[in-house]
Parts: C-alpha cells; sequence; structure tokens
C-alpha cells in the first residue's frame, strides 16, 4: 500500500472527524482485531427535506481501492435500492464517482456523500441503471413516487 | 604504470583508499547492473554485493553482455559475478544473491545498514519505491538508474535533503474500460489486449467458470450503461466458454473463426446504440472457398512476421496456430500467453489482425504486436551503458568528507535523443515537501508489547510533547483517534504492534510540520510549530485543484518503525520510551509497505 493512500485516507478520517454536515455519518469499519479498516467505510445519507426521500437515511458502504485516489473508491446503495440510477446491485451512477467522467483526486468523502444526497431527488434520466425505477420516474411519476416513499419508511431514520 | 598506479592517478590517493574499503548493494543484474557491476569493480570497489530474482532468458542476450547463450536458465546474479572475475583486477569481493530483494530473511534492515551506498539498477516502480524507502529509514545514499529506449536518467537521493523516489507522482498504468475491448475497439491496442487477455485466456489458459455477474461488475469497469451490451458481453462469453469444452473436436477452429469474427460481431451490429457515432464493424465472410484459398498460403509466404500479413495471410495463421495449441492443450491442460512462445504470440497477433480488419483498425506487424502484447519496454545497450557509466562516475563524489559537498557536487544526468544535447546534468531537487513518503518523520521505536496502547500514547505525549489530539495507525488501520478510543487498554500486540511494524503516529491538531529529519533516533525528533498560516476558505464541490493540498497536508507525521518486542527480563521492565536502534530487519506485506522486523 502506497504512502499516499494511507496518508490520504487518515486525512479523510480528520476530515469527516472534525467537520461534517448533519444528519451525514460516516465510519471506518471494525476488523477483527478491533482496529478500523480506513479502506472500507459504511455510511448514512439522510434524504433531504421537502422532498419524496425525506424522514430517512440512506446506508452506504465505500470501498477505497488500493490506487486511491488515482481511482475513485465504490460507493454503493443496497443491492435492488429503487432509484433510476442505481444499478440492481446497489452501485451508484454518479459522474464524480466515475474515473473516466468527473473523478478527481480531490473529491472527498463529503463531497462524495453530498453528491449522492443531491442524486437522490434529482435523478438523472439519461443515464438510466435499472429499468423499474427509470421507467416509472419517466413514465408513471405516481408510481415511483409512491415506491420512494415506501422505501424511505423502511430507512426510515430511528425515532 | 600498474593497474593500482593507474587507478591512483585517476582517482586520488584519498578516494582510492576509501574506494578500496567501501562496501555497496547492486541491486538487479539486468541490462544496466551488468554494465554498472563491471564498472564497479574496475574503479576498484572493495566489495559489492548482487541482488537480483531473476535467471537469464534468450532475450537478455543482445544487452547483457556478461551472459552466454550456455548461462540461459542460471541465476543472473551468480552467473555475472563470475563472468566479470577475469577482470577483477583489484580482488573486489563479490557476494550474489538469487533472491527477492522484499525477502526479509535474507535481507533484514540490518543487512542493509552494511553497506556505504546502494545502487538500483532495477526496472519496475515497486521494488524502487521499496529501496526508497529502506534508504530513507536508514538514510542511505541510493544511486538510481533507469533507461528507455534511448532516454535515460542516473540520479543520486539523498534522504530527506534531495528528491526522493516516491516525490514525483507517477501516472498508474492506463486501464481499458471493458465495453472498449469487448465492444467498441477503435485502436490496434485494444484488439491485442481483446486476442491476449480475453480470447487466449478464455479458450486456452482458464478455467471454464461461469463468467461475468451482471450486477456483479460495477460499470465503472465495464464502461458502459447499455444493458443490451452488457447482456451481449455475457452470452458472448457464455458460448465461448462452451465452445472451449468442444476444444478436442476436429472442427474446433472453423467454430472458432464463425463465433468470435462472424457471429459476435453480427450481434454487436444488432446493438444499433453503439454505432449511432462509431463506424460499423464487417462481421468476417468466411466459406469454404475462402477457406481453399487459405490454407493454400505456404510457410513462406508468411515470413518472419518483420512485415504485415494481409487477411488472408493472418488467418492461415490462425487456423495453424490454433490447430498447434489444440494439439498442445490435450498434454498442457492450460498453455500461458508468452512472447517468446512461438504458438502463443502467433495466435495473438494474427486474432488481433483478424479483429482489426473487422473494425476498419490498421493492421500491425506480428513484431509490432509482440513489443505491445508482451509489454517490451524497448532496451538499448548503449543506453544501458552511458547510464550505468554515469552512475559509477557520481558514485565518486559519495566520499567526500563532507555529507553537503557530497550533495552539492552531484548532479542528475539525463540522456534525452531528440535534443541537441544527448547528455545533459541537471541540478538535484529538493524534496517535493506533499511527498507522502519522505515528508514523515521515520525512526527506529523499541519497546515492550506488553504494554497497553494507553502506555504507548502516555509515552508519545510526553516524549514528544503531542496532546491527545493524535492518531496510531497501522497501514490503512486505525488504532486509535481521539474519537476512537474502544482499544486503549488492549495491548500493542493484541493490536498488532508486534516485531517489525510500521506505525503511523499523526498529529491532528495541525500545529506542528516536521523539521528536517533524517535521524534514526526517536528522541530526537523535535516538533516546531507550525507558522500561522490563513485559514482556507472552505468550498465544496467547485473545489477541484485544491484536493491535491488535501492529500498531502499531513507533513506532521512521525513514522515509528520497529517497536521491538522484549525478549530478556531486564527489556521486560523497560519503558515504552527507552528506545535503542539496533538491529532492524524489514518484511514486505503484499503490497510495497514496509513492515519492520527485528
Amino acid at each position: 500500500m502506497s504512502s499516499l493512500l494511507k496518508n490520504r485516507l487518515q486525512e479523510e478520517r480528520k476530515q469527516w472527524r472534525k467537520d461534517h454536515p448533519y444528519g451525514f455519518f460516516a465510519k471506518p469499519e471494525k476488523s477483527a482485531d478491533g482496529s478500523l479498516n480506513l479502506q472500507s467505510w459504511t455510511a448514512g445519507v439522510p434524504g433531504k427535506d421537502n422532498t419524496i426521500w425525506e424522514n430517512a437515511t440512506y446506508p452506504l458502504t465505500i470501498t477505497f481501492p488500493n490506487d486511491f485516489p488515482s481511482k475513485p473508491p465504490k460507493v454503493r446503495l443496497p443491492a435492488g435500492f429503487y432509484h433510476p440510477n442505481v444499478y440492481p446491485s446497489g452501485t451508484i451512477c454518479l459522474s464524480i464517482l466515475n474515473e473516466d467522467q468527473d473523478w478527481r483526486p480531490g473529491i472527498n468523502l463529503k463531497q462524495i456523500l453530498l453528491g449522492v444526497q443531491e442524486l437522490l431527488d434529482t435523478p438523472n434520466p439519461d443515464s438510466p441503471a435499472q429499468e423499474p425505477a427509470w421507467r416509472a420516474f419517466g413514465k408513471d411519476r405516481a408510481l415511483y413516487e409512491k415506491k420512494v416513499i415506501e422505501q424511505a419508511k423502511k430507512y426510515a431514520k430511528a425515532g | 604504470m600498474s593497474r593500482v598506479e593507474g587507478l591512483k592517478c585517476v582517482l586520488g590517493d584519498d578516494t582510492y583508499r576509501k574506494i578500496r574499503n567501501a562496501k555497496v548493494l547492486l541491486v538487479g543484474a539486468g541490462g544496466i547492473g551488468c554494465e554498472l557491476l563491471k564498472d564497479l569493480i574496475l574503479l576498484g570497489y572493495s566489495e559489492v554485493h548482487v541482488v537480483d530474482l531473476d535467471t537469464i532468458d534468450l532475450s537478455n542476450l543482445n544487452r547483457q553482455f556478461l551472459f552466454r547463450h550456455k548461462d540461459i536458465k542460471q541465476p543472473k546474479a551468480s552467473t555475472a559475478v563470475n563472468a566479470v572475475q577475469s577482470f577483477n583486477f583489484f580482488k573486489t569481493k563479490l557476494v550474489p544473491y538469487q533472491a527477492s530483494i522484499y525477502e526479509t530473511d535474507l535481507f533484514p534492515m540490518s543487512w542493509f545498514e552494511q553497506f556505504d551506498l546502494i545502487f538500483n539498477a532495477l526496472d519496475n516502480i515497486q521494488a524502487r519505491s521499496y529501496i526508497n524507502k529502506v534508504a530513507l529509514l536508514l538514510n542511505k545514499t541510493v544511486m538510481e538508474s533507469g533507461t528507455t529506449g534511448t532516454n535515460g536518467q542516473a540520479q543520486p537521493t539523498f534522504p530527506y535533503h534531495t528528491e526522493c523516489y516516491d516525490c514525483l507522482h507517477r501516472e498508474t498504468p492506463k486501464t481499458f474500460p471493458v465495453c472498449t475491448i469487448r465492444s467498441t475497439p477503435s485502436q490496434p491496442v485494444h484488439c491485442i489486449h481483446w486476442a491476449k487477455s480475453f480470447l487466449f485466456t478464455s479458450l486456452f489458459s482458464e478455467d471454464d467458470e461461469p463468467v461475468v455477474q451482471p450486477e456483479g461488475k460495477d460499470t465503472g469497469e465495464l464502461g458502459t450503461d447499455n444493458q443490451q451490451e452488457i447482456a451481449n458481453l455475457i452470452s458472448e462469453n457464455n458460448e465461448l466458454v462452451e465452445l472451449k469444452r468442444s476444444i478436442a473436436s476436429e472442427d474446433f477452429v472453423d467454430k472458432v473463426i464463425a463465433k468470435v469474427f462472424t457471429k459476435d460481431i453480427e450481434n454487436l451490429l444488432k446493438i444499433s446504440d453503439l454505432w449511432k457515432t462509431r463506424k460499423q464493424p464487417t462481421p468476417l465472410e468466411y466459406n469454404n472457398q475462402i477457406k481453399e484459398k487459405v490454407l493454400k498460403i505456404s510457410k513462406e509466404e508468411i515470413g518472419t512476421g518483420q512485415r504485415e500479413w494481409t487477411l488472408e495471410q493472418n488467418l492461415k495463421v490462425f487456423i495453424d496456430s490454433t490447430l498447434a495449441l489444440q494439439k498442445r492443450i490435450a498434454i498442457e491442460k492450460e498453455i500461458e500467453f508468452d512472447k517468446d512462445d512461438e504458438d502463443t504470440l502467433n495466435f495473438v497477433a494474427s486474432a488481433t489482425n483478424i479483429r482489426s480488419h473487422i473494425f476498419s483498425i490498421p493492421l500491425k506487424a506480428k513484431f509490432d504486436i509482440k513489443s505491445i502484447a508482451g509489454n517490451i519496454i524497448p532496451a538499448i545497450a548503449t543506453t544501458n551503458a552511458i547510464i550505468a557509466g554515469f552512475s559509477a562516475l557520481l558514485s565518486l563524489k559519495q566520499f567526500d568528507e563532507s555529507y553537503e559537498n557530497r550533495i552539492q557536487n552531484s548532479k542528475a544526468v539525463f540522456t534525452v535523443s531528440n535534443s541537441d544535447k544527448f547528455v545533459s546534468p541537471s541540478m538535484l531537487q529538493s524534496p517535493n515537501p506533499k511527498c507522502a513518503t519522505c515528508s514523515a518523520v521515520r525512526g527506529v521505536a523499541h519497546f515492550d508489547t506488553s504494554k497497553t496502547l494507553n502506555d504507548l500514547l502516555g509515552a508519545l505525549q510526553s516524549t514528544y510533547g503531542l496532546d491527545e489530539e493524535i492518531s496510531l495507525s497501522l497501514g490503512s488501520n486505525l488504532l486509535y483517534d481521539i474519537d476512537f478510543d474502544d482499544n486503549v487498554e488492549k495491548t500493542l500486540k493484541e493490536m498488532g504492534i508486534v516485531d517489525g511494524v510500521l506505525l503511523n503516529v499523526a498529529d491532528e491538531t495541525d500545529k506542528y510540520q516536521s523539521v528536517k529529519g533524517g535521524d534514526l533516533k526517536l528522541p530526537d525528533i523535535k516538533m516546531a510549530e507550525k507558522p500561522p498560516v490563513e485559514e482556507k476558505e472552505e468550498n465544496d464541490q467547485d473545489d477541484e485543484e485544491d484536493g491535491v493540498e488535501l492529500i498531502n497536508d499531513n507533513d506532521d507525521d512521525l513514522l515509528i518503525v520497529d517497536v521491538k518486542e522484549a525478549t530478556s527480563p531486564d527489556k521486560r521492565k523497560a519503558k515504552a520510551q527507552d528506545y535503542d536502534d539496533t538491529h532492524v530487519t524489514k518484511k514486505p506485506k503484499t503490497d510495497s509497505e514496509i513492515e519492520i522486523v527485528e
């Protein structure tokens, strides 16, 4: 593992620890020996208020590859997540997470998670990643909203 | 005049005396290594240890002049050492090792300690980076060298005083998205990839396991979100696995041609979205008439592969090599692509060209395909000799009593073929302050691993005047920071801080900057307060350029190396802050990470 990766991940942890947006969480996963694996994180992104995504926190897994930050991290929602730009596997189709598009080594965790939050309510109909949500979003908005609200209940904030 | 007198004349008495007592390490006995070994013994170095993992290959002989045809398959290190004995005029002691330099049982840190200088004659980034880290830990000067074709450079590196190997960011090798390789190639190299890594591997080297899960692969790798295309890729794959099962059948080669060059292309054409902006491919037309014509082509007509083949000639080579591989696989079970294995190279070269033809991409001669598919970096004996020569000459500057003078008098040397001057010297650059590798302060620490993490924290705080806001990590595993104190009661051993690990201690208050390091004894490292900086404005998405800043911002690290486990009862009583820097050894992780072992 390169020093660059190690330093950068420490920096991500430090930055996040010191400052992160309200309602979000992000923490590295615990290894068997009790240490935290900085290459593998879980995170929660709150749906924006006054949208059909509100009152829920959507869980993410973030995996930083060995060549991060040259390559972007892999960010996933749960498999089967209902959103036009989320693949059936949960992989998110977002330009800032794509090496060939808008990924830059300077993009940090906070920007990624804010990007995902933004994407939730503003899907990009031009890059469909799954059939059901994409079709409903374009052709049957009522059904789409119903499904999204159902899903929000599933990930409703505790309490 | 005797040789000794001659050498004294050239070097001067002082340097002569010192060089006759100098012990150096040469890492690599290949193109540059052979040249350098010759140079070093002719300069009268007292002792040269040569490390090379490799054995000699036919393709080495054109430039690695210490090797002969009879030496093929022999270890490079010992063969080189034996070869130079005939002109070892100054009785240099030579010690060869056929081993990987990462081998810590063989090459512990204490072993590196014995050398006055390290000469790199390596051919890869990983090993150079490893030696760089060793040099930073032990404060050794490294004579770095490398060539590509007629370009080359020789450069001394002085830890913490001049640019280290990691100070310059290197591009990661370009990878191609799966869809470019499989569905929409536009360059010869895409077709080479397809022929070598997909077609050849699927047919001759892989187990026939089911391939590509539609959802398991994420889009970043596939490079497409066209569901039809993805579905097509998968069925293409499965059919190939199916085809592989019939590898023993007589009409195997006809089936392969019909599938990969005709049917697969026809299927691709059905995905009309792909061809809106691209030129459509043309499926190969292959019938009995063409087949007859192809089979009549003679060996002479094919030639040695220096010039491009016609489509028919490519088909002939494809058929012949497939038949040959088909026969071999019955015995060998699995065949790996090897640029020096004619059957595999013929298969890949002809498959590449047939595919290129289909996609209207220029065809390439087998010779060119060989150099791309085999990842051959052109190596020129003359450049190697020049660069090795400079590396050896620059080493003479390293015998000055004053370390400052050594740095002042050292230059980097570059050769560039397309300028007026073939050889140009260059001042050594200062270390990149943002270098993630050499901006950290390193040292060797020894302590009792039955103590708790809390004890270590206390020791670090009292020794360096740090406050609670520090983090401890091993590689990418975080052991402690101010918001994560779950482990403080655990022993160091439980947390994996054992013999030889590399522990990273980072101040997170942003109060400190590292001082010019290079000293191994931790207690000597002093922290200087950072000069006040203007608060940086925080802005979000549009803050692209600033990112690099963030990466390397922690110039306040301490790297403590070699946490020594106390073994004797005396040592057990020793307090955590009792450091000494005796013997250190080193163990690699899978990547280039360094661990230090006692």
